[in-house]
């Protein structure tokens, strides 16, 4: 072959998108011998694709010259792509290091202002919940009887049901190792403190992440979504006000009964694990708990899990309403208000155990 | 009159600019109708005028005041002079029609006597012809009705503007002519001031005073539809004789 002459690549009749890659693979092939010409007079069906195709070898390929593009193919070519101002032929991309450099700075900067948005929501529902016990005003009447009713009520069978599986798989486990050492009746105390101080704040507290958490970012998120929180806030009602007050009351108000249940179930579970497996009278669980927990106990779980509850109203609230306006980020929101829930919980949860113990 | 002032107006999300240098005044007691391609920011310059979206430069006087975005005080003033219809309504789905229009006087004015707002809530109601349904729930409502349902409650408060996003949208030619009559009425009748985002120009034809054509962000031309139908300016045919094409499809 003559290396000063440019090789030629005629293209085929049909040349459709299929069709691009296959031709644009026998260009490249040609052009690493030397300078090429494509001919696009046999081409009579052709569509966007040969159109991107004829731009891009006429504007960006060095060393490819275009002949022969019939009439068809040329004025399809002036209609779509006469007016459109011409892609770039490269697009520049960074080097690695400022790539992960930006992409860090992003990420970074994201984060913090995921964290002030969350303490701006934080103290937003500090503040109105404050204003609203002393004014009473910006919450509509009743609503936050419907939320204890949705927070306590419906999630009352849940969370005993599961309480007590956990109750009765600790005993299980404990009662076994308890066995081996003559310690039976210890059962008592270790469910006692157990229960009370930290599986039942904890399995609550998770438990209204996954039920309470992921319904109030849901119902917030798709309210955003739907103008409903900007028509609030035009009507001039303060919608972290209007929607977060009475859900924070409601779980105040649910969690002291939903914790009071919950122990007595897992206590209940640890009676019965007892009785069956150690042969312990439940009268001997109960007056051997009494001498290892007491009202302190209670209370410190308690309190506990309103933080919990807390947090996990101001997790689902901060994420449903900081969501964008697209019918998707719902599902989003409600994702990631648990997964945050469930962070706070155990995060906060350590913290108690560092200040407890 | 002019009850509204957009001075240099700029408006956007981040640094992306998607209104800029926007200057214009809005009649009191008249219809004005903002139209444009989609996208032109119809909807954020609504958004603007609601006091949802601070704007990047320029200001906006209601009235005699000078609207301050950074002040809970100012964007309260507002709010009370204002009331807006969203384009899908936005009725709070947990509440009855009856509840969503009563909402803004529960939560403003807690103290008001719960006969005087059940009449209040009637009148709105009966205005926006929908007095059967204040029992019902949007859910159970259609499309129309939600968004006569929409409108009384932005009328509830007596608000001197109404901003309306694009009330015809989704809405057969009935039910929409039906709706631009209502603002028609409503203006005559209490001398409301409405601002209108539409793309429909028979809704334009039927209650619109004034028209602002918004362009590429900004403000092509404003005048009445006599003017826009006799001026030269091509894209101003264009534009209307497409919508005229797209009314009649």
């Amino acid at each position: 072959m003559d290396e000063t002459k440019p090789s030629v690549v005629v293209l085929p009749h049909r040349l459709r998108t299929r069709d691009i890659p296959a031709a644009f693979a026998e260009i490249q092939g040609q052009l690493k011998r030397g300078a090429v010409t494509v001919d696009f007079g046999g081409v009579g069906e052709f569509d966007a694709s040969t159109l991107a195709l004829l731009s891009y070898l006429r504007r960006c390929a060095p060393g490819i010259a275009v002949r022969n593009v019939g009439e068809g193919l040329e004025s399809a070519f002036r209609a779509f792509l006469g007016g459109t101002p011409p892609a770039a032929c490269e697009v520049p991309v960074p080097g690695f290091p400022t790539r992960v450099l930006h992409s860090l700075s992003d990420k970074f900067m994201a984060h913090t202002r995921s964290v002030a948005k969350f303490f701006v929501m934080l103290s937003d529902a500090i503040f109105h919940t404050a204003s609203y016990l002393k004014d009473r005003r910006g919450v509509y009447p009743g609503e936050t009887w419907n939320q204890l009713f949705f927070m306590g009520y419906k999630s009352f069978p849940i969370t005993s049901l599961l309480i007590f599986l956990v109750g009765v798989t600790i005993a299980l486990t404990s009662a076994a190792q308890l066995k081996l050492y003559g310690a039976d009746i210890y059962l008592a105390d270790l469910i006692g403190f157990g229960m009370l101080r930290e599986l039942v704040p904890l399995m609550t507290g998770i438990i209204l992440a996954g039920k309470v958490g992921a319904a109030v970012a849901a119902e917030l998120s798709t309210m955003m979504v739907l103008e409903e929180v900007d028509a609030l806030k035009t009507m001039g009602v303060v919608p972290e006000r209007f929607l977060m007050v009475p859900r924070l009351l409601a779980i105040t108000l649910a969690v002291p009964l939903l914790v009071a249940i919950a122990d007595a179930i897992g206590i209940g579970a640890g009676v019965v694990v007892g009785r069956m497996s150690l042969g312990i009278l439940p009268s001997s669980f109960i007056r051997e708990m009494r001498t290892a927990v007491g009202p302190g106990d209670f209370l410190i779980g308690l309190g506990k899990t309103l933080v919990f509850g807390w947090a996990v109203i101001v997790a689902s609230g901060y994420k449903g309403l900081t969501v964008g306006r697209s019918p998707g980020e719902v599902g989003r929101a409600t994702t990631e208000s648990v997964v945050l829930s469930v962070s706070l919980i155990i995060f906060i949860d350590c913290i108690f155990a560092l200040i407890i113990y | 009159m002019e009850i509204i002032s957009v001075r240099h107006l700029a408006v956007g999300y981040g640094n992306v600019k998607i209104l800029e240098g926007l200057d214009f005044g809005v009649p009191a007691g008249r219809i004005t109708a903002v139209v444009g391609a989609s996208g032109c920011g119809k909807s954020t310059l609504l958004k603007t005028l609601a006091g949802l979206l601070p704007p990047l430069a320029g200001e906006i006087v209601f009235g005699t005041d000078r609207v301050d975005y950074a002040s809970e005080a100012s964007l309260g003033a507002l709010y009370d002079r204002i009331g807006v219809l969203y384009q899908d309504g936005a009725l709070l789905n947990n509440l009855t029609l009856f509840e969503n229009i009563a909402l803004p006087i529960r939560m403003k004015l807690p103290e008001m006597p719960g006969e005087v707002l059940r009449e209040l809530v009637h009148d709105r109601l009966s205005q926006v012809d929908l007095l059967g349904s204040a029992g019902k729930y949007p859910s159970e409502l259609s499309g129309g009705m939600r968004k006569r349902g929409a409108l009384a409650r932005a009328l509830v408060q007596d608000p001197e503007v109404v901003l309306c996003d694009e009330p015809s949208g989704g809405l057969d030619p009935i039910t929409s002519g039906h709706l631009d009559g209502l603002l028609l009425d409503l203006k005559k009748a209490f001398g409301t001031t409405f601002v209108v985002v539409t793309h429909e120009l028979r809704s334009i034809r039927r209650i619109a005073d004034e028209v602002l054509v918004l362009r590429d962000g900004r403000l092509h031309f404003s005048g009445d539809l006599g003017e826009i139908m006799a001026s030269g300016d091509e894209f101003l045919r264009a534009f209307f004789l497409r919508m005229a094409d797209h009314d009649d499809a």
